[in-house]
């Protein structure tokens, strides 16, 4: 309904996106190629579908640190029941993304139930899941997972990388949430004013519990992901990941107050970093100064964000 | 009153001299905010210790008026005169530096530091080696309050644990630590009781006295006609006129600012009460709402009387859901409910506009139609999509229905003056459908004009049916809205009166009278 408004930042970042992609393209002949490309879509399949989630988190005006623990607690658990309990496979993958979701909807009962703010209650759950999962793991790794389960980390269709149609799939999902449905419209509510929200008659408690249920579903469907891709189930995976989501997140112009962001601001702000990354490698920049940078774009986009914003007296 | 005298002479044409001597005149200032031409070519000014009330509707341009004399907003044509001179404020700074502070409608104190510390915040004495100099921090604030009468408080106590009042003349004591020569005091009694009110207006002539020059910014009538020496009032941007307060009366004013004369400040009447909508029985909430009865017809306007924390607000949020009974029955059409949350609330027919409408009213940040949407997405989702053909249509429907003053359904509600926000609200409760409504404080902070229209929905829709439950601390307008009035006190009813023998003196004993523990039981 405020499209304009809300799609300035987006804008923006469109813009910069573009103008990254012509630059590094331009630094190597090895970045723009189909091949490159699609192995990064790869890369950051993870890292996007818990920023998807995440983005719904931040928008309420809360936050989850803990995916990235959730995610290692979800590869350990898969390779657990599959390994030490026998289970099949195809079980042992429900019941890990079962346990996953789980997770998250213990951070939401945190949150809504007891009041505790979500910084506080994730960054609990943060020590709690990783702790779980170095402690069931017990440094162990697991190995030796049947062919067809590479498939979803590194099977292709259709040419494309699995995980791509599945972030896409969920991207369209997510967008569609969050901007069409009554949920979405409540999601923003909350986050721009949860006491208004409420007495407008918005189950403030219920979506909170769903949104944070959420984060922990696509966490643990990234953990499944990335054990397939890496072949390995290892209990420090994810470690960290909390972070590039958010920076992800936050890039794309989603306020961390709440209130305010959207869906293809996140993407936009994924494909950025990850264009950066990568195209910043191949060029023969260090891991410290492809750091550096992507600190520096997010200080920049954030800062003509408020630019803007301030010149349209918004 | 030596100052009031002085002014008498000064009365006529103003001389360069005069002009020399005053502390800030504004000419022909025009501004225009988000594309509306707020103040239009107004001119203004303040000669020492007088009490210059500025008066005019929500949106008449108050508020640009006074942000340009703060220094918040620059004017896009005409000057500032700080003694004469012609000035520019390019910050709020620079007013500072001009002596020109202000005392905000929402009290911008540091709740965590002290008394002390909040007045002396940004200009602390220093010792000559750079510290802060606390000694005299702390008997320059002591003093400082010691003028404004009140000596009482403790110049060493967080912020937090004060009154609405006390912070207010720490506002204003800070303002005076800034040697402010120009005080603007924006509706500085909307939020007061009554001593307070008393005891602020006790202030303001001693600040007057001293040669400090006050605009005073108030719907309150009896406050004006009290206090003000002079009178500016503002129509849409446009500048009516500037009086002499003793040229005026109340109707005249009034009629200034909104444009023509309102006659009949509270409709009358019409269409007879129906059945009985709303019933409690014995309903409790915890200690605060106890052992509530009554009951609610169609048509009819219930007022619902008593002192700030007598468990008004809360019995309403009882029955809204927001706190659930804990003990007692409520009836809807005759039949038990039960009421856990303000969905379910809302879903038995039940509408609740709240007494503090940026904070749980309204969505600020989002637009009309947004937030008209909000109480009724169910409705307006078609399939898993908010249909937004409708949801737009809807709020250009509300603000035909209830004028609401914007740019169309798109322009976000903080942009709006607060008889519009009110309005909104409104808006969407009414789009719900609902059969019983629920004011809680429906005037609060909002001017005549649109007060007089807000009863008069009020009146129409109660003809239509509406079964209202209106709270309000204003007693002329619970006794001139209400067909029947219920008295609270102490988390309990104490008195019921109905129109006839509902009087200011009866109504305000029940409301002050002080029950004991034996009364009570």
């Amino acid at each position: 309904m405020t499209a304009s408004r809300l799609l300035r930042h987006e804008t923006i970042l469109g813009v910069l996106t573009v103008i990254a992609l012509i630059v590094l393209a331009s630094l190597s002949d090895k970045f723009f190629t189909a091949e490159n490309l699609l192995n990064q879509g790869r890369l950051m399949s993870e890292v996007g579908l818990v920023a998807l989630a995440m983005t719904f988190v931040i928008v309420t005006g809360g936050i989850d640190l803990s995916v990235g623990s959730i995610l290692g607690l979800t590869a350990i658990l898969l390779g657990v029941f599959w390994k030490n309990l026998g289970l099949p496979l195809p079980a042992a993958m429900v019941l890990a993304l079962a346990c996953g979701t789980f997770a998250g909807w213990v951070n939401g009962l945190i949150i809504t139930r007891f009041r505790v703010p979500p910084l506080i209650a994730t960054l609990a759950t943060l020590a709690l899941y990783r702790g779980l999962a170095e402690g069931i793991s017990e440094a162990r790794s697991v190995r030796g997972y049947p062919e067809w389960f590479f498939f979803f980390g590194q099977g292709e269709v259709l040419g494309v990388p699995f995980q791509l149609w599945v972030l896409g799939l969920a991207t369209i999902v997510a967008a569609v949430i969050l901007g069409l449905t009554p949920f979405g419209r409540a999601t923003y509510a909350i986050g721009a004013n949860e006491t208004a929200a409420r007495f407008s008659g918005i189950r403030v408690d219920a979506v909170k519990l769903w949104i944070y249920t959420g984060a922990g579903f696509c966490s643990a469907l990234a953990a499944v992901i990335f054990v397939s891709r890496v072949t390995t189930t290892r209990s420090d995976m994810g470690t960290g990941l909390e972070l590039d989501v958010i920076t992800g997140v936050v890039l794309g112009g989603t306020s961390i107050f709440g209130g305010r962001g959207t869906i293809i601001g996140t993407v936009l702000g994924l494909i950025l970093i990850q264009a950066l990354k990568n195209g910043l490698a191949l060029s023969g920049v260090k891991g410290d100064g492809t750091i550096v940078v992507i600190g520096l774009v997010l200080i920049g986009a954030i800062l003509a964000g408020a630019l803007f914003d301030r010149n349209r007296g918004g | 009153m030596g100052a009031r005298a002085m002014q008498g002479e000064r009365a006529g044409d103003a001389t360069a001299e005069d002009r020399a001597a005053l502390p800030i005149e504004l000419r022909a200032v025009s501004k225009s905010c988000a594309g509306i031409k707020v103040g239009n070519t107004v001119s203004f000014d303040m000669r020492p210790g007088e009490v210059h009330a500025l008066m005019g509707e929500n949106g008449a341009g108050k508020s640009t008026l006074i942000k340009i004399m703060a220094g918040l907003h620059q004017p896009d044509e005409g000057q500032i005169l700080i003694n004469g001179e012609p000035v520019r404020f390019s910050s709020p700074r620079d007013a500072h530096a001009a002596g020109i502070a202000t005392v905000h409608q929402e009290l911008l104190l540091f709740p965590e530091l002290t008394v002390a510390e909040n007045i002396y915040l940004g200009q602390t004495p220093k010792t000559p080696l750079g510290a802060i100099d606390w000694p005299a921090m702390r008997r320059g604030a002591r003093a400082l309050l010691q003028s404004l009468d009140s000596g009482d408080l403790d110049i060493d106590q967080k912020v937090t644990t004060l009154s609405v009042g006390n912070r207010q003349r720490i506002e204003i004591a800070r303002a005076l630590a800034q040697d402010a020569r120009v005080l603007i005091m924006d509706e500085p009694t909307a939020a007061l009781a009554e001593h307070d009110v008393q005891r602020l207006m006790s202030i303001v002539r001693t600040l007057c006295q001293r040669g400090v020059a006050i605009v005073y910014v108030s719907h309150r009538m009896p406050e004006i006609f009290a206090l003000a020496d002079r009178v500016t009032v503002l129509r849409d941007g446009q500048h009516v006129a500037t009086r002499p307060v003793c040229d005026v009366d109340e109707p005249t004013l009034v009629s200034m600012m909104v444009g023509r004369s309102i006659d009949r400040l509270y409709p009358a009447k019409q269409g007879q009460d129906g059945e009985t909508v709303l019933e409690l029985r014995n309903v409790s909430q915890r200690s605060v709402v106890r052992d509530i009865s009554f009951s609610l017809r169609r048509g009819e306007i219930l007022g619902l009387a008593g002192l700030v924390g007598s468990g008004r607000t809360e019995t309403a949020l009882t029955i809204f859901g927001i706190t659930p009974a804990t003990a007692g029955d409520i009836l809807i059409n005759g039949r038990p409910v039960k009421i856990g949350s303000p969905e379910a609330a809302r879903d038995l027919g039940i509408a609740y506009v709240p007494e503090d409408r940026g904070h749980q009213g309204l969505i600020r940040a989002q637009s009309i139609a947004e937030n008209i949407a909000l109480a009724n997405l169910k409705r307006l989702t078609r399939g898993v999509i908010v249909d937004m053909t409708r949801v737009m249509a809807e709020a250009k429907q509300a603000i035909a229905r209830f004028g609401i003053r914007a740019r169309g359904p798109d322009q976000l509600v903080r942009q709006l003056s607060g008889g519009n926000q009110q309005k909104v609200v409104l808006g969407k409760w009414l789009a719900t459908n609902p059969r019983i409504l629920i004011m809680d404080e429906p005037t609060r902070g909002i001017d005549v004009g649109a007060k007089a229209e807000i009863h008069l929905l009020m009146r129409k829709l109660a003809g239509e049916g509406m079964a209202i439950l209106m709270i309000s601390s204003e007693l002329p307008e619970v006794l001139g809205m209400s067909d029947r009035v219920l008295v609270m006190n102490g988390g309990r009813i104490v008195g019921e009166f109905d129109k006839v023998e509902a009087s200011a003196e009866a109504v305000g004993t029940v409301m002050t009278r002080s029950y004991s523990k034996d009364d009570a039981a």
